[in-house]
């Protein structure tokens, strides 16, 4: 298994790349990072319409690390992607009515009705981090201008702060000697790891990971798994879809749905990882 | 970081940008040359045509016609009257006063000089060989003025007509056609009966095929004999001091002499109607083949986007808006368009000086012993721009394809 690197100071040097303000203003005004109010989401229309989320209410608060479970088609990955601000939720039923009360999301307080396409876009840039079962990355580019490009997106640095961090990134992960690689030469566990390290570009408020061990073996599973609960040690918020129980037992909060419902929502109880309370 | 993505798509698919490009270079390669060849031939005709026929003639037409005499004293609209054992007056066309009206011409501003001719159909008979031709009545000297026919004379000279009783100088098509050398005699037969064997004291070429083929010139006097005009002149020619204002001094003219009066514009308008129709089809094709090359571009851009939904659905996820998405796909546009177009250009002008250069003999409506290419700074712009306009619009549709991809529905596509 590929080291991660830590820093000198014992603290993991990933909590050094979460953006602090959004953990303490959030965390100082107790206000949820990520919240769901009767969250529905109809795919398709008429009798081919599918009522995927019904009603969904979820919070999520800075710091938590949180696994959505559920069998498939439960809704969870859905779920997700409204979190994130990927998708919108539905404003009327598969029969045309409103619902009521209307499905909102918030993101860091942002409700995202409000916002257009270009503007959500841009809350997703600033505030979101996306992991998924395929690294989807591009091919031309090597793994640092991967991880460089929401940063340039972005625009706050210059483009050699840029390249510097995304290197910085990807040391990190143990692909130090792998920066000017082109990302379709890396490895599979390589490949899923660059996906975090842009997840992370810009440090984000929230990483939003579906299944990110889906396509890996075991020992990149595990890899990534330890990625993810170092990140948490350092303050990351984490909202992740898994069909792992291992993995999913690593968090600190699992959310079970059913059938486009949240049936059971706690924490786990004991360092096992065993009840959920 | 939009200009960043394009530029490393474009470059990943060098096989795909190539072919674009070549597509955009060769229509517009091919627009200037078409383009260049076409004014080429225009302007040929245009100049040949205004310098060895002057840019303005007078004709021997009244402007008003007389007034009919029962016209003249119809006082009453139900007056009758009659007129008997009317006897319709012998005229002869001519221009009055022709001395006084050349001095009068030659002092209105704009114009350069004035010459006065008489002209008249004949019958050039040499041999066995007969041969319809204008006779152009004029004195050599004035006519130097007006028109540059004393340049292009190729054999003999306009001089000998001075020296030479009853002296011609012939159109080199009408040479050919007839067989007849220089200081031959031919025997030249007017409409009106008049005969007379004339020496060939020169040949010219004007390069204009219908000139070339139908003139010959002779003194003035010689002419009014041959044709039965004495002391007749019904046409004077006069040069401007730019010929693309002629048509403005021809209607200045016509109202002040009271003679019809034709630019060389109305004198060609029949040839100028087919050059501007020869214009808009090389337009049409070169224009098409401008399409067909953003034909190209459109469908290597779409095949580029549906290999890419995968990264658009990333892009999106992390944070690029519709707008940035169509940005990138138009700047491959832009760049194809560009490379296209100045490689097209510089093309373009390598055929066009290549082509002059090509020793082919044209005979047609004009004459020359090279292709005769006419470029100019506008030809090109407008190739440039052209061919950049149009493949950015056939950007439009893969790019706004591209921005339309919901990442959700790709993701979910992939799973």
């Amino acid at each position: 298994m590929a080291r991660i690197e830590r820093g000198s100071t014992g603290v993991s040097p990933l909590f050094s790349l979460i953006n602090e303000n959004h953990g303490r203003d959030a965390r100082a005004t107790s206000i949820s990072l990520l919240e769901a109010r009767n969250v529905h989401r109809v795919l398709g229309s008429g009798d081919a319409a599918n009522h995927i989320l019904k009603g969904v209410n979820l919070a999520i608060h800075p710091r938590e690390y949180v696994s959505i479970v559920g069998a498939s088609g439960s809704g969870k990955s859905t779920l997700l992607y409204l979190l994130g601000g990927l998708d919108r939720p539905s404003r009327n039923d598969p029969a045309g009515k409103p619902f009521d009360p209307p499905s909102r999301i918030l993101i860091d307080g942002q409700d995202t009705a409000r916002l257009n396409d270009t503007q959500l876009a841009l809350v997703r840039n600033e505030k979101a981090g996306f992991v998924f079962q395929f690294h989807y990355l591009l091919k031309e580019f090597t793994a640092q201008e991967n991880v460089a490009l929401p940063m340039l997106k972005l625009g706050r640095l210059s483009k050699s702060q840029i390249m510097d961090r995304a290197a910085m990134l990807l040391k990190r992960f143990g692909l130090g000697d792998k920066v000017k690689r082109k990302a379709n030469r890396l490895s599979g566990g390589e490949q899923q790891r660059v996906a975090i390290a842009r997840a992370l570009a810009n440090e984000p408020a929230v990483v939003l990971a579906d299944e990110p061990t889906g396509n890996l073996d075991k020992k990149n599973s595990e890899l990534v798994a330890e990625i993810f609960q170092q990140l948490s040690e350092g303050g990351q918020t984490i909202v992740m879809v898994t069909h792992d129980s291992a993995f999913a037992r690593r968090a600190k909060r699992i959310v079970t749905m059913e059938d486009g419902n949240v049936v059971r929502d706690g924490e786990l109880v004991g360092s096992g990882g065993g009840e959920v309370r | 970081m939009r200009w960043f993505i394009s530029t490393r798509y474009f470059f990943s698919h060098k096989r795909q940008s190539l072919v674009c490009i070549a597509g955009v270079t060769i229509s517009v390669m091919m627009f200037i040359a078409m383009l260049a060849m076409m004014n080429g031939f225009t302007d040929k005709f245009i100049t040949e045509t205004v310098e060895s026929s002057g840019h303005i003639t007078v004709h021997d037409e009244p402007r008003e016609k007389d007034t009919q005499i029962l016209e003249r004293f119809t006082t009453h609209p139900d007056a009758l009257l009659s007129i008997e054992r009317t006897k319709p007056r012998d005229t002869v066309k001519q221009i009055k006063n022709p001395t006084g009206l050349v001095a009068q011409l030659r002092r209105m501003p704009g114009i350069v000089a004035a010459a006065p001719e008489v002209t008249g159909e004949a019958i050039a008979s040499y041999g066995t060989r007969n041969v319809n031709m204008a006779i152009v009545g004029i004195e050599p000297e004035q006519q130097q003025r007006v028109t540059t026919i004393g340049k292009d004379v190729k054999e003999g000279s306009f001089r000998r007509l001075r020296t030479t009783a009853d002296g011609v100088v012939i159109g080199s098509g009408l040479q050919k056609v007839l067989g007849a050398q220089l200081d031959d005699t031919i025997v030249l037969t007017s409409n009106t009966g008049g005969r007379t064997s004339a020496r060939v004291v020169g040949v010219f070429e004007t390069g204009v095929t219908p000139v070339d083929y139908s003139r010959a010139y002779m003194l003035v006097n010689s002419a009014q004999t041959l044709l039965d005009k004495k002391n007749v002149i019904n046409r004077i020619i006069l040069r401007t001091d730019d010929y693309t204002r002629a048509e403005a001094y021809s209607k200045q003219i016509e109202s002040l002499c009271g003679y019809k009066t034709e630019s060389w514009q109305e004198a060609s308008a029949n040839f100028l109607k087919i050059f501007k129709v020869q214009t808009v089809i090389t337009y049409v094709i070169t224009g098409a083949l401008l399409i067909v090359a953003a034909f190209g571009v459109l469908n290597i851009l779409i095949m580029a986007v549906l290999e890419r939904v995968n990264d658009i659905a990333i892009l999106k996820s992390f944070g690029l808006s519709r707008g940035d998405v169509t940005l990138i796909y138009l700047f491959q546009g832009m760049v194809i368009g560009l490379i296209g177009a100045t490689l097209g250009v510089g093309l373009g002008k390598l055929v066009v000086e290549g082509l002059r250069r090509l020793p082919i003999k044209v005979e047609g409506l004009v004459k020359s012993e090279g292709l005769l290419m006419s470029e100019n700074v506008g030809m090109y712009v407008q190739a440039f721009l052209a061919s950049i306009v149009i493949t950015m619009v056939a950007a439009v549709y893969p790019a706004r394809r591209a921005a339309k991809y919901d990442p959700v529905e790709v993701i979910r596509g992939a799973h």
